[in-house]
């Protein structure tokens, strides 16, 4: 009987349910940022491991709508990276 | 007081004894101006991602202190004029990590 139920549940919040192509869809897609939160790394100039997962290879910043970093955190980041970037460190 | 931080870079080409006395001598600087050492890291000789005024390595050394502002005039005055040195970096920060070295020195 439960398993029923949770079905049914399914069946309404699911984005496939639309009845027309115009008609908005009910959940967004999107993803918390990765920064910030419980036990989350801590971002540091010297943490280099980390500051080169948010910059390209050719050593860019990455814009934060790509890696989805809330605005707090992006502008920590990109001051911990140019703190390294003057230390010769990336 | 507040928390500092500070990293420099030395010249890659100095004798290791001539490093130790380099590393002591802006560590009194600090200690006579009012300030405190809490802690030195050494993060020995490190490839630079870019050349900086013809250097390709350089040896890094990391103190954490506490201070006042006079600390810091009197020890970047003295690194300003400081031939052995390449580049430094001073950050202030809230509290002092000491758990975290990101750069620990290989035993050889």
């Amino acid at each position: 009987m439960k398993r029923k139920k949770n079905f049914k549940k399914n069946k309404k919040n699911n984005r496939h349910s639309k009845l027309s192509l115009f008609q908005k869809a009910d959940t967004k897609f999107t993803r918390s940022c990765p920064l910030s939160g419980k036990d989350a790394p801590t971002i540091d100039y010297k943490n280099i491991k980390l500051l080169k997962k948010y910059t390209s290879e050719s050593g860019r910043i990455l814009p934060s709508r790509i890696t989805s970093v809330s605005l707090k955190k992006q502008k920590e980041l990109s001051r911990s990276i140019k703190r390294a970037r003057l230390l010769a460190l990336l | 007081m507040n928390c500092y931080e500070q990293t420099v870079i030395a010249k890659q080409d100095l004798p290791g004894s001539q490093l130790k006395t380099l590393i002591g001598k802006y560590q009194d600087i600090i200690n006579k101006n009012s300030g405190k050492v809490v802690k030195t890291e050494e993060w020995g000789l490190l490839n630079l991602s870019h050349n900086i005024k013809n250097n390709k390595k350089g040896f890094y050394f990391h103190i954490k202190f506490n201070g006042i502002g006079k600390t810091i005039k009197k020890l970047e005055e003295a690194e300003n004029i400081d031939q052995m040195l390449i580049r430094y970096l001073t950050v202030k920060v809230k509290k002092h990590d000491l758990d975290k070295e990101y750069f620990q020195k290989k035993v050889l």
